[in-house]
């Protein structure tokens, strides 16, 4: 018997290793589908690119698991209609609402605080009835559920928070991206407002960094950006069709600094000029530097 | 039985005269107004104007010419109300009818409401019964109603008892989509206004229907509409005088064989025909032994005195300063006719407040002088007027609102707003705010902002600062609402401006 030389055991390895049959597409494909940070999501249907843009962050169910209590939080703000871009997408919402059910949820809350009367908002932003229709449960805030909480934020330290947002198992933020005339532009982080209570108005003195502390305080699960219509001025209420622009895009991920900073370009902005989301990647909430983030786009078309 | 029937039904309609999710109300209680020949004739009377929907209120006289005052008996929901408080009268005063000269009181209160609507002056729906429930309900019963539900449900939930609590909520829920309003409403003068309605209720304790018989100007006007009817109560021969009927009658209107029976009080409730052990009580139009029917008996130096003060609380009312120069505070809801119009057709019943999504609507006192008491005026403490809201003008029975499209509300000034700059935030402080512009709901926006550099204890910054665009300014308050200033917002709402008006404006 011929001693095997060193070099010829190598040479043998090598060879085995590659005419062993291995699931090479598998370990290829895995290390590209390792979901992206931002997902955007295009197309002309609010439904399908929401569903895409779900899909290709791994499906609904590495959200929500068997049995969760889920809340959808839209931005229900404003006595407005989804044409006048001023709340969440009612169909966009309705998607949502559904796939959580799909991946088990036991239960799916939809409810906001608006600025204006919550009956109109809640009729005509579409929302209630669109979400109701997916099998949500829809309700109005009730004042005897704000509870003074521990925010301990850098402005806000105490604040009055709804508790049922609080009870919930997992928070599915689902902002509009519109114009803000304080924040420039009012995305995720912000829509976090409309789960507090108490004097909102007086927030507004230093909004940036409350919206940080909001946003860490609540650390939704999933933030579903809707850009299919965005308002570009007079926000946050708008009301002229006037700047209501058509991206149908929509803008999904886990890093809610990162889907904002993402909604920051897709307004038009650096994400740097963004006084709120320089704060939140300054406090590690999360990232903002999209060249250094995984963004996968997706098309849906129908 | 049907008075209850009718209770309910206005019971109902109150509750439905509300924001239910669409643009439109369907329902407003506001019909019962409709069949009120009393609102149809001071408003024809003080406006000269007739809104076709009170034309309904013949059906009421003609009812009234044929069958006597069977409204008051068996439609008027604050009679039947009497009625229910009336089983609290205790036994001994019952049996006393009251003195015809506290029943006069009525007669002069409608010559009074009359010949002051001639004068222009409509002060009808301070007494008329319709308008009186309606307002006293809105402003008064609802809110206490519902504060006692609420804080009720509330301690229930907070308490958190097992079982308990879970069937507290059921009901809670389901009171909360049936009856309770959806959000506590506030009034000024609910106080006062229910002391009036409670006082209303509470005189049954000493005579039943105390109100019906001694007080209602609808009442008395159609007390004398009864005088020509052709309708009679026969007492028949079977008639012992055993009085039962004359002391059950619940407005001491019945008498016997040998007593007068007062037509003109008569509510036609029927029970003394039914409690008459002899069956010897009937009505009927012929006159085969009608007893007597007591005419409408009032005395000339009452009438006298009634109608020189229907003649001179006109001009007397109109002294006040606030005829001559309105109080710039004083902001009418959008829909008003011009303010001499509208004081001229306003009958008070508070639906507008009661409707108003926030809040905003609220009982005048004296704001309007005391010819504008309770007339709606907004409060921007209290709500303001939501953009696209079109319910005040839909709900009003008189027309002192219009009706407006949601286009043409779009477009109507109530006010103007302008900046207090010695407080609000970013003139006086330096900081950051904009509260006001980001809900002024104009969309081109009333209130835009100017970036401004100013010096502040920290240093020079850059700051944006709300400017007003009166142009587009229509009024409706918000901004005086949510301004974080709640002590005393550094941007309020006064009248100028309105598109009723009609004025020539600085811009």
């Amino acid at each position: 018997m011929s001693k095997l030389t060193r070099r010829e055991v190598l040479k043998l390895l090598l060879a085995g290793a590659v005419l062993t049959p291995w699931p090479w597409r598998a370990v290829c494909s895995a290390a590209t589908q390792f979901p992206p940070d931002v997902v955007i999501s295009r197309g002309t249907s609010p439904a399908l690119i929401t569903e895409a843009a779900v899909l290709a962050l791994g499906g609904m169910g590495r959200f929500v698991s068997r049995g969760d209590v889920v809340l959808v939080k839209p931005n229900i703000a404003w006595d407005r209609t989804p044409e006048q871009a001023a709340t969440t997408n009612p169909e966009l919402v309705a998607t949502l609402v559904r796939l959580c059910l799909e991946a088990g949820a036991k239960e799916v809350k939809v409810f906001d605080n608006p600025c204006e009367d919550p009956r109109r908002s809640y009729v005509s932003s579409g929302i209630m009835a669109a979400a109701k229709k997916a099998g949500a449960n829809v309700s109005y805030m009730e004042e005897r559920k704000f509870r003074r909480m521990e925010i301990k934020g850098e402005d806000l330290k105490t604040w009055e928070v709804y508790q049922e947002a609080m009870e919930v198992d997992k928070i599915i933020n689902c902002p509009i991206l519109k114009h803000h005339s304080l924040a420039r532009v009012t995305m995720g982080m912000k829509n976090l407002m409309g789960l507090v209570g108490g004097d909102r108005g007086r927030i507004h003195w230093k909004l940036d960094q409350a919206i940080v502390d909001l946003a860490a305080f609540f650390k939704p699960t999933l933030v579903v950006l809707d850009a299919i219509r965005i308002l570009t001025a007079n926000g946050p209420q708008g009301g002229s069709l006037k700047y209501v622009k058509r991206l149908n895009t929509v803008a999904a991920g886990i890093d809610q600094v990162a889907i904002d900073a993402m909604g920051a370009r897709l307004f038009g902005l650096q994400p740097k000029e963004m006084d709120h989301l320089r704060i939140a990647s300054q406090r590690g909430l999360g990232r903002m530097d999209l060249t250094k983030l995984r963004i996968k786009e997706v098309k849906a078309d129908s | 039985m049907s008075q209850w029937s009718f209770l309910a039904l206005f019971l109902t309609l109150f509750v439905l005269t509300a924001y239910k999710g669409t643009d439109e109300i369907a329902y407003p209680v506001r019909v019962f107004l409709h069949f009120d020949p009393l609102i149809l004739i001071t408003t024809f009377l003080s406006s000269h104007a007739v809104p076709t929907a009170l034309l309904l209120s013949l059906i009421t006289v003609a009812f009234t010419l044929v069958f006597g005052r069977v409204f008051c008996g068996w439609v008027c929901p604050l009679g039947t109300l009497n009625d229910f408080m009336g089983r609290l009268c205790p036994k001994e005063r019952r049996k006393e009818p009251l003195g015809e000269r506290v029943r006069r009181l009525k007669y002069y209160i409608l010559i009074v409401i009359l010949v002051s609507s001639l004068f222009t002056l409509q002060i009808a729906g301070v007494a008329d019964p319709i308008s009186l429930l309606i307002r006293s309900l809105a402003v008064a019963a609802e809110p206490a109603i519902n504060l006692m539900a609420y804080t009720v449900f509330d301690l229930l939930y907070r308490a958190h008892i097992p079982v308990v609590t879970t069937g507290s909520e059921t009901i809670y829920a389901f009171l909360k989509q049936s009856i309770l309003a959806f959000r506590q409403p506030f009034f000024y003068q609910g106080v006062f206004i229910g002391l009036i309605f409670a006082a209303v209720l509470l005189a049954n304790l000493y005579r039943r229907r105390f109100w019906c018989a001694g007080l209602c100007p609808l009442g008395a006007l159609l007390g004398l509409i009864t005088q020509i009817s052709p309708l009679k109560r026969l007492v028949g021969k079977g008639c012992t005088s055993c009085n039962l009927c004359v002391q059950e009658c619940r407005i001491g209107a019945a008498a016997d064989l040998k007593g007068e029976w007062k037509k003109a009080e008569c509510v036609l409730c029927g029970e003394c025909q039914e409690d008459c052990p002899r069956d010897a009580v009937r009505f009927g139009f012929l006159p085969a032994k009608a007893s007597k029917a007591a005419g409408v008996d009032l005395q000339r130096r009452g009438v006298i005195a009634s109608l020189c003060a229907g003649i001179f609380i006109p001009p007397l009312i109109r002294t006040d300063p606030l005829t001559k120069r309105r109080q710039g505070r004083l902001i009418r809801p959008p829909g008003a006719l011009p303010e001499d119009e509208f004081l001229r057709r306003c009958v008070r019943c508070g639906e507008c407040m009661k409707v108003c999504l926030t809040n905003g609507l609220q009982p005048a006192l004296l704001e309007a002088g005391l010819e504008g008491i309770w007339t709606p005026r907004f409060d921007f403490h209290m709500g303001y007027c939501q953009y696209y809201c079109t319910l005040c003008g839909q709900v009003c029975p008189t027309g002192a609102l219009r009706k407006l499209s949601q286009e043409e509300k779009a477009r109507t000034k109530i006010g103007l707003a302008y900046i207090d700059k010695n407080r609000c935030i970013p003139y006086a402080q330096g900081g950051e705010c904009i509260v006001c512009e980001e809900h002024c709901p104009t969309p081109d926006k009333a209130i835009k902002f100017e970036w401004a550099e100013v010096m502040t204890p920290e240093g020079r910054k850059r700051i944006r600062r709300p400017v007003i665009d009166l142009k587009l300014c229509i009024g409706c308050g918000i901004c005086e609402y949510k301004c974080p200033l709640h002590d005393q917002p550094a941007i309020i709402c006064t009248r100028l401006g309105e598109s009723r008006a009609d004025e020539l404006l600085p811009f």
